[in-house]
């Protein structure tokens, strides 16, 4: 056929049709309102699952909003690239990750100073707002055996600090690389092992400390096999490693809209201990229950789920 | 714009080459102080072998190439606009050049088009050319690739001709096609040349071809112009190279020439 | 089976996340288009740039993706927003096609015909728009229609460096090694890179001139 014929009406249809489905596109992908469905995200390891879980569910159970999963998305900036993006309303993050992946700032000491900081920067810079930590600082752990620190009667990483020429350590690649890792801890403890550290995967460092192969590894405050495997944290006296809270962050524009979301989840401000998240990871990585059972039991346990009528204290002597 | 044959002073040559060279930039002679008149209403035959710079220095004239010493004068006022100059020259080449995907009645209205002819006006324009170059009217809504070769060279000629230009440059163009066609092409062209009067500049190698269709024959060789002279002349030339031609072609003038063998 | 009661419960999500793929493919491709198809007449025009320009271009299209969207991480401006990164280095991979096949489309364009149009006293804008054009237009469409393709691919990695898209279904599948995850992104992305081949194909076969 004619090209020019061909070319001046086939190409209104195809302009036509393109701006048609180009405006479709663009006005769907600039919309980032899910209306009545609340998006919660979460990175891909189990504590970040199991937080999501309990968000969900505590959403679930105080509001009418229907919750929608995007969990295992592969990261911190990933998170946040995607809050800011609104496909997700809600992730759980760490203080200390925010304050130096995201912030890029250098990491301090004090637990409030840093959320305040973090919180202010949030809302200030990306338009997101921080709701009350959870309750547990997954920080850095130095732990060595259980029975090395009844025996020794070692409870900060002072004290241990003295026997480290005797001992072997192990850790994790990124502990190793990070400048606020060994190289900060050895100068703040002066500590000297006997031999370089052992540098292996994370998963592998709690049974190589059991199998008496390291002496001291580097892992994560509320490691599920922590209590399972009879390890014991040492005490960071001299406040080297900075604080990781937990804590569930959320689009403000989401609040705005559903206020209700702020109480729902600041119900959950500070009811989870060290320990008690140790055992919520424990629960589904050791003992491989679901995560939505391990998530529904901690909350019926703390009586999370009853209406906001009464005081907390009064509802948990409910039971 | 387009030059009236009606209102020129006559004796005014259509086109004057002065003291042209032409190099390339690699430093290779094309063209060598050439000096031309080319007379208006003449069809003046460039003749040579290839190499010899005749295609060059049709294309100086519409200044698709621009001369390294010299000047080309073209009668009319151009000044600087070198578009101008174009749309009022025709140009016809071996490879026709038609727009493929151009209808034969679009392709031939190119000119008219740009210059903002009415469409009625197109319109008439190309049936009248049609008819002038021998071909039927229904072919105006075919495409070039439907066409044979003689009758795309029949279209490239009434596109040369659309505006009405005074001047023709045509650079061999029935060179690509079967001799039968081009025995029909060059004696159609005659008669369309005895209507129109129009100042014709024609590159050809063929001796047969220049002496049919020239008023008058250039011979260049080597980007020299060796000898002008009508066909008769040239037949009984002394210069050696006028000489070659008429023996190499000798063959060919004991057949049609129109102006005869010895 | 699984997979279609699968997408049947989630379609929201899956169709929200295929427009934002959409997305980052349209925007990209248009702006190499806007980019690559002037530029690509350029170097048919200058044939010295054609060398510098296609070989850059050629560069580009050696790193690889993921590389690139890592380079483009650390950047002030554009590694704020996962989407900008991403549609800026999906623009880079597009144009190598696109310039490379206008250029080749152009220089393609019958020498007599561009010399008789010039000759008649077409100007270089006329030249271009009535001739060069709409003869080397099912070309270049041909390297628009490489430049899609490429593209929705590489969008699937974008979801790597948080831009969205069909990827993070795959990503996310991977992670929890759920395979109806993975096929709920990953066969919405084959689709969509078979049904931009054969419409820009179709196109394209209808614009070929004779």
């Amino acid at each position: 056929m004619t090209l020019r014929r061909i070319t001046a009406r086939q190409m209104r249809q195809f302009v036509t049709l393109f701006i048609a489905s180009s405006t479709l596109v663009l006005s769907s992908a600039c919309s980032s309102s899910h209306s009545d469905r609340i998006v919660i995200g979460s990175k891909n390891f189990t504590e970040s699952l199991i937080l999501g879980e309990l968000m969900a569910q505590q959403i679930v159970a105080h509001t009418n909003l229907r919750v929608e999963r995007r969990f295992y998305l592969a990261g911190t900036y990933i998170c946040h690239q995607a809050i800011l993006g609104g496909r997700i309303d809600i992730y759980p993050e760490y203080t200390g990750t925010a304050l130096t992946a995201i912030l890029k700032q250098r990491p301090g000491a004090d637990r409030k100073q840093i959320y305040e900081y973090v919180k202010g920067e949030y809302e200030k810079r990306f338009d997101l707002t921080l709701l009350p930590p959870l309750g547990f600082n997954n920080t850095f752990a130095m732990e060595i055996r259980g029975e090395d620190a009844r025996r020794l009667q070692l409870k900060m990483l002072s004290q241990a600090a003295r026997y480290a020429p005797q001992w072997r350590a192990g850790f994790g690649y990124e502990f190793m690389e990070r400048p606020d890792g060994y190289q900060g801890l050895a100068a703040a403890y002066g500590l000297r092992f006997a031999s370089s550290p052992r540098v292996m995967d994370l998963g592998l460092l709690a049974r190589a400390l059991k199998d008496r192969q390291i002496d001291m590894a580097a892992g994560n405050a509320t490691d599920g096999l922590i209590p399972a495997l009879d390890l014991f944290v040492l005490d960071d006296d001299r406040h080297y490693f900075p604080p990781y809270e937990a804590v569930p962050v959320v689009r403000s524009e989401t609040l705005r809209r559903h206020p209700e979301l702020a109480d729902a989840l600041a119900r959950l401000g500070g009811k989870i201990s060290d320990g008690e998240m140790q055992q919520l990871n424990y629960d589904v990585d050791g003992s491989h229950r679901d995560v939505k059972d391990v998530a529904h039991d901690f909350l019926k346990k703390k009586g999370l789920l009853e209406p906001a009528s009464s005081t907390p204290a009064a509802g948990n002597l409910a039971q | 714009m387009l030059a009236d044959v009606a209102h020129d002073t006559n004796n005014d040559p259509a086109i004057e080459f002065r003291h042209v060279s032409y190099e390339l930039p690699s430093g290779q002679v094309i063209l060598e102080d050439f000096n031309l008149q080319v007379r208006r209403g003449e069809i003046l035959v460039l003749l040579g072998r290839s190499g010899s710079g005749k295609t060059t220095t049709l294309k100086l004239v519409n200044r698709l190439l621009a001369p390294t010493r010299g000047e080309i004068q073209v009668a009319g006022d151009f000044g600087d606009d070198v578009i101008r100059l174009r749309r009022s020259i025709g140009y016809v080449i071996q490879e026709v050049g038609l727009f493929p995907h151009f209808t034969v009645e679009r392709n031939i209205g190119v000119v008219p088009r740009i210059e903002g002819w009415p469409k009625e006006r197109m319109h008439a324009r190309t049936r009248e050319l049609l008819q002038m170059v021998g071909l039927d009217a229904a072919l105006a809504s075919r495409y070039p690739h439907q066409l044979s070769g003689g009758q795309r060279q029949r279209v490239g000629v009434a596109r040369a001709l659309a505006a009405d230009p005074a001047i023709l440059l045509m650079d061999e163009p029935f060179g690509a096609l079967d001799p039968l066609t081009r025995d029909e092409l060059q004696r159609e062209f005659i008669a369309l040349q005895q209507r129109l009067h129009k100042t014709v500049l024609f590159v050809t190698h063929d001796l047969n071809e220049a002496l049919r269709l020239g008023s008058r024959i250039a011979l260049m060789e080597a980007g020299k112009l060796i000898t002008v002279l009508p066909p008769e002349e040239f037949l009984r030339s002394d210069d050696a190279l006028a000489a070659a031609y008429v023996r190499a072609f000798a063959s060919g003038l004991n057949s049609s020439g129109k102006r005869g063998a010895s | 089976m699984n997979l279609l009661h699968f997408l049947l419960q989630n379609h929201q999500e899956v169709l929200e996340l295929t427009l934002e793929h959409l997305w980052l493919v349209a925007a990209s491709t248009l702006i190499a288009v806007l980019l690559g198809v002037p530029l690509g007449i350029l170097i048919a025009h200058r044939p010295p740039f054609s060398k510098p320009v296609l070989t850059g271009a050629n560069i580009i299209q050696t790193v690889p993706s993921l590389a690139l969207f890592g380079f483009l991480l650390p950047v002030p401006w554009l590694g704020d927003r996962a989407e900008r990164l991403a549609i800026l280095a999906l623009t880079l991979y597009a144009l190598l096609p696109v310039v490379r096949n206008t250029y080749t489309g152009i220089r393609g364009v019958d020498p007599a015909v561009v010399e008789a149009g010039r000759a008649m006293g077409l100007t270089p804008r006329q030249l271009l728009t009535q001739v060069e054009l709409p003869l080397a237009v099912s070309v270049i469409l041909s390297g628009i229609r490489v430049a899609v393709v490429i593209s929705v691919g590489l969008a699937t990695i974008a979801a790597a460096v948080g831009a969205g898209g069909l990827g993070e279904l795959i990503f996310r599948g991977l992670a929890m090694v759920n395979n109806q995850l993975i096929l709920a992104g990953a066969i919405p992305a084959a689709l969509l890179a078979l049904l931009a081949d054969f419409g820009i194909g179709l196109l394209e076969r209808r614009l070929r001139p004779r």
